[in-house]
């Protein structure tokens, strides 16, 4: 019956991302099915005519699209195979995990004439069903409290929204606040950094509908039925924001002098103190870490506010989305000695150089070398740290350091005409607008130098700054009595950890990863998760508003759309069931429940893991959509195709896994042509005889990957063990069977592992 | 000055001929080179003459092959420092030994190569390679009491406590010797020290 089903297939061309590596003529030639048709960009809206043309014209009952991953573009296909039901298409991914993991064209021709051969074979198994739609709870969490947090969380609270604003630091503000002045391209100018930030948070600390957390991290996250708790960890502030009212004199009393962070380290701030002038809350903070418990604030805090004793809180939080916008921070310039920043104290970086010029700086702004003097020639120098393929360097341009020397420049220019201002750069990159500012800066005398250089050392009294003018092809020796570093952007190590803690995607450089960089620029990989700012690239301060004010309007259309289930969840024959709660007690996401004499399964809560159903004396729980026959069919697609001499591989993955691998190919590394993935909706589902079955028809080894943070990771692994130990019973080695981690961010990791695996297989086969 | 690109010239054929050297190990870093200027920034040799490793580049990636016949190439002693600041990951240094070793293939820069013949020599007698006696002058010239330390090396040795120099023994002699003749170098080192002699 199924076998009579007619099937269409659709090969998707992807603009020669895939017809360039894959023979699609070798491709069609080697498929026996209903129908078979090939398109440049299937995507597209075209793609929905044709899909449709076809279906009509050839009485299509089931659809292969061989194209991208179905992470890209499943909810696109499923909605152009209408009047199909969505359920009845099935994608092959012959782009991330064929054309852009394998350059040899014969074999990775082959290996996506398998992927699509085990699609046809799986869809041939599916049955029309219908999505659910669930509603998620509307609150949403902000991490990260700078200029993208901050106005995430605005834009979000201004349409009603409850947002908790998280920041890690004693105050919101973020790098904003400490930059001193920002320009815009057009006005030509040079204005006040803190005085367009305050009017934002001021509206932010007014509104209603915003909690700030500061001094506070999210330290765990776990995610059920689309609702996310999160544990955020608030440490003492040793101030009781309510009572201080940052008279300052405590800071006056303390006999603490440390480095002042928000200055660069330029100058010092007691060991209690408030990070900065308009600093929310407006309240003072003690620095533990250096705080020598000498009393003498406690002594003179008329308002009795502060406690020299205190423990860290522990918050639980229920939210519906989260935005993180955890920043970036500055390459540590540690990594590049050659140009003396942590010998000499004139060698300073833009952001410090910000510091100096701001009017609330280290000098009231004046333009200071450590001595006292105002310099003589300021050489900036850019591209430290980025467009830099060294160890340690960062082969990106941080996109903003351009426009900031210019700016710097140009301040410096502004108050002191006689200083000689040289920027010595590889290519000044000031796209659209911003190149009327960089003629602005030309006009200001400020003087340009073609060359990267190499080294700055010091003699006498000044530095030489050695490069080469690569315009006339000389090599020259600058002199300069302060040196300016741009230093490039790299993510913060709190957005490294909060993508562990979240886990979601980051791109090779750390950054969190969009769900895609072209047309989903604030969608993580992980449904309900948003990212904006820095933490998602470099970018200034415009484009990051921008960025937040998207994922804000992202989140409302979560909050007002729903969301959309895949209806592969277990069922309960409501005649069978006893309620004897046995699945109860087994279903480790606690889908199920009993209500009103049911047991009642939740449809966000449940994965379709199966557990369930091993337990039930009664046979009542069934979980829809085949899915043990699709495995089967789909291992029997992929070894079907397997020709004399061929090592096959299985891998199986869930969600998890297969975007981590999907990431492979996004980040174009690769794995052995003998990779086969395998899509399942939860690693449980691949059941002993699935496994039995591979082996003894043709593969040669299968690879399982969990996600450790996956409730049912334990489960799966004690499986594997047991049928490993199968497998010896029956003679055969255990080692065609590997269990691994696999985690979204490490993907590079799951490269690694599938290419060790394909080696010792290939030993074993010897 | 002007140039003119013909519709049919191919200039980054050069480029790709060093990349395809057994030599390169950067790959297709010569096409990565933006130009920046780093390699010259911190060169000696472009501190004390006119060779410029970044020019080299510019000249490779113009399929400029009159480099070959370059006095310049010949500058650059290999101290690799532009192979490790280099930005994009290229090596001015190993694309200057491959320039090299296509010019020697093209008999050219014999009498560049004629002043280390010593060199060359020191491994047929003595299996090792030793800084050949006419740059002994040069050396002190820059070290001064150069000329000094050496007569005297044995005595500092034993004052020293240390054991004499290890010297490879006859055999290894023989068989590096043996060695160099099989596989050409013998009769490559003859072939430039013929040309030079003969001028003379």
């Amino acid at each position: 019956m199924r076998d009579e089903l007619k099937v269409g297939v659709f090969l998707c061309e992807c603009g020669g991302n895939i017809s360039d590596i894959i023979d699609l003529d070798e491709v069609r030639a080697s498929l026996n099915v209903e129908f078979i048709g090939q398109f440049e960009n299937l995507c597209s809206l075209n793609g929905r005519k044709i899909i449709r043309d076809a279906i009509f014209d050839h009485d299509l009952d089931r659809v292969v699209v061989a194209a991208c991953s179905p992470i890209s573009h499943e909810k696109t296909f499923q909605d152009y195979v209408k009047p199909l039901n969505p359920y009845l298409m099935d994608m092959a991914n012959i782009r991330e995990q064929c054309s852009w993991v394998h350059d040899d064209k014969e074999k990775a021709t082959r290996k996506a004439i398998t992927l699509i051969n085990a699609s046809i074979e799986k869809v041939k198994q599916s049955d029309p069903v219908d999505p659910i739609f669930c509603q998620t709870p509307d609150e949403v969490a902000v991490i990260g409290g700078g200029i993208a947090g901050m106005n995430a969380a605005l834009s979000l609270a201004k349409q009603g929204t409850k947002v908790t604003l998280i920041e890690q630091s004693p105050s919101i503000g973020g790098h904003m606040a400490k930059i001193g002045k920002v320009f815009s391209p057009v006005k030509i100018a040079e204005e006040c950094g803190m005085c367009l930030l305050n009017p934002i948070l001021n509206e932010l600390v007014w509104n209603e509908n915003i909690e700030v957390l500061t001094n506070s991290k999210v330290i765990e996250s776990e995610r059920r039925a689309g609702t996310y708790n999160l544990i955020v960890e608030k440490s003492p502030r040793y101030v009781d924001t309510e009572k201080c009212i940052a008279c300052g004199k405590c800071a006056q009393v303390c006999e603490v002098e440390v480095p002042d962070d928000w200055n660069d380290g330029l100058s010092t701030r007691k060991a209690i103190y408030r990070p900065f002038g308009q600093s929310y809350p407006e309240s003072y903070v003690i620095d533990m870490d250096n705080c020598t418990k000498c009393s003498n604030c406690v002594k003179v805090c008329n308002m009795r506010a502060i406690k020299l004793r205190g423990r860290p809180e522990r918050i639980p939080l229920q939210v519906g989305s989260i935005i993180v916008a955890t920043g970036h921070k500055l390459f540590d310039m540690n990594k590049r000695p050659e140009y003396g920043y942590a010998r000499y104290d004139d060698v300073i970086t833009q952001s410090e150089l910000g510091r100096i010029t701001g009017v609330n700086g280290p000098t009231k702004g004046k333009l200071l070398k450590s001595n006292g003097e105002v310099p003589k020639r300021v050489v900036m120098i850019q591209c430290v740290g980025s467009r830099d393929e060294k160890p340690d360097g960062h082969k990106y341009c941080s996109k903003i350091c351009c426009t900031v020397a210019l700016k710097n420049a140009n301040i410096i220019k502004h108050k002191y005409p006689e200083t000689d201002v040289v920027i010595c750069y590889t290519d000044v990159r000031t796209p659209g607008m911003f190149e009327k500012y960089y003629k602005h800066t030309q006009e200001n005398e400020v003087r340009f130098i073609r060359g990267r250089p190499g080294e700055v050392v010091k003699k006498k009294d000044h530095f030489i700054v050695r490069t080469e003018d690569t315009l006339k092809g000389e090599f020259i020796e600058i002199e300069a009595d302060m040196v300016v570093l741009s230093t490039a952007m790299e993510p913060s190590e709190g957005t490294r950890e909060i993508a562990e803690i979240l886990n979601i995607g980051t791109t090779e450089d750390g950054f969190i990863k969009e769900s895609h960089p072209k047309i989903k620029p604030v969608a993580t990989d992980v449904q309900g998760i948003f990212v904006c700012g820095t933490a998602q690239d470099p970018k200034d301060i415009t484009e990051s508003i921008m960025q937040a004010t998207a994922s804000a309007s992202k989140v409302a259309e979560y909050n007002y759309g729903g969301v959309e289930i895949e209806p592969f969840i277990a069922e309960i024959d409501k005649e069978k069931c006893i309620l004897c709660g046995d699945c109860i007690s087994r279903c480790k996401y606690k889908s199920m429940s009993i209500q009103n004499d049911e047991v009642y399964i939740d449809p966000m809560a449940c994965t379709g893991c199966g557990k369930c159903l091993v337990g039930c004396s009664q046979k009542a729980i069934h979980v829809n959509g085949n899915i043990d026959e699709k495995i089967m069919a789909t291992i029997k697609g992929v070894l079907s195709k397997k020709q004399e001499g061929q090592r096959m591989i299985l891998v199986f993955l869930d969600n998890i896994g297969y975007t981590a691998a999907d990431n492979i190919g996004v980040n174009r590394l690769s794995y052995p042509e003998s990779i086969h993935i395998i899509k399942v909706i939860s690693v449980n589902r691949v059941r002993p005889n699935h496994i039995k079955y591979a082996l003894d028809n043709g593969a040669d080894g299968v690879f399982i990957g969990e996600f450790p943070g996956d409730l049912m990771y334990d489960e799966v692994e004690r499986k594997v063990v047991r049928m490993k130990e199968t497998l010896e019973e029956f003679n055969e080695n255990p080692d065609r069977i590997m269990f691994s981690k696999v985690y979204i961010p490490y993907f590079t990791g799951l490269a690694r592992k599938l290419t060790d695996f394909d080696k010792k297989i290939e030993e074993l086969n010897l | 000055m002007t140039s003119k690109q013909n519709i049919d010239d191919s200039p980054i054929d050069f480029a790709e001929k060093i990349i395809r050297d057994v030599k390169n190990s950067k790959e297709e870093g010569v096409l990565k080179c933006v130009q920046c200027g780093m390699c010259t920034s911190t060169c000696p040799a472009a501190r004390h003459s006119n060779y410029n490793p970044r020019d080299i580049i510019e000249r490779v990636l113009d399929g400029d092959v009159s480099i070959l016949e370059d006095d310049l190439i010949w500058n650059c002693f290999y101290c690799y420092t532009c192979h490790s600041v280099c930005p994009v990951g290229n090596s001015v240094c190993e694309v200057n030994q491959i320039l090299k070793q296509i010019a020697i293939s093209n008999e050219i820069g014999y009498d560049k190569l004629y002043e280390y013949m010593g060199f060359a020599d020191s491994y047929f007698t003595a299996a090792i390679g030793a800084i050949p006696e006419i740059f002994f002058d040069d050396i002190d010239r820059d070290v001064p009491g150069w000329r000094d330390f050496r007569n005297n090396l044995g005595e500092i040795r034993d004052e020293l406590e240390l054991d004499p120099p290890l010297m490879p023994p006859k055999e290894v002699i023989d068989e590096v010797s043996k060695i160099l003749t099989i596989t050409g170098f013998k009769a490559k080192i003859e072939k430039i020290r013929q040309s030079q002699e003969v001028e003379k």
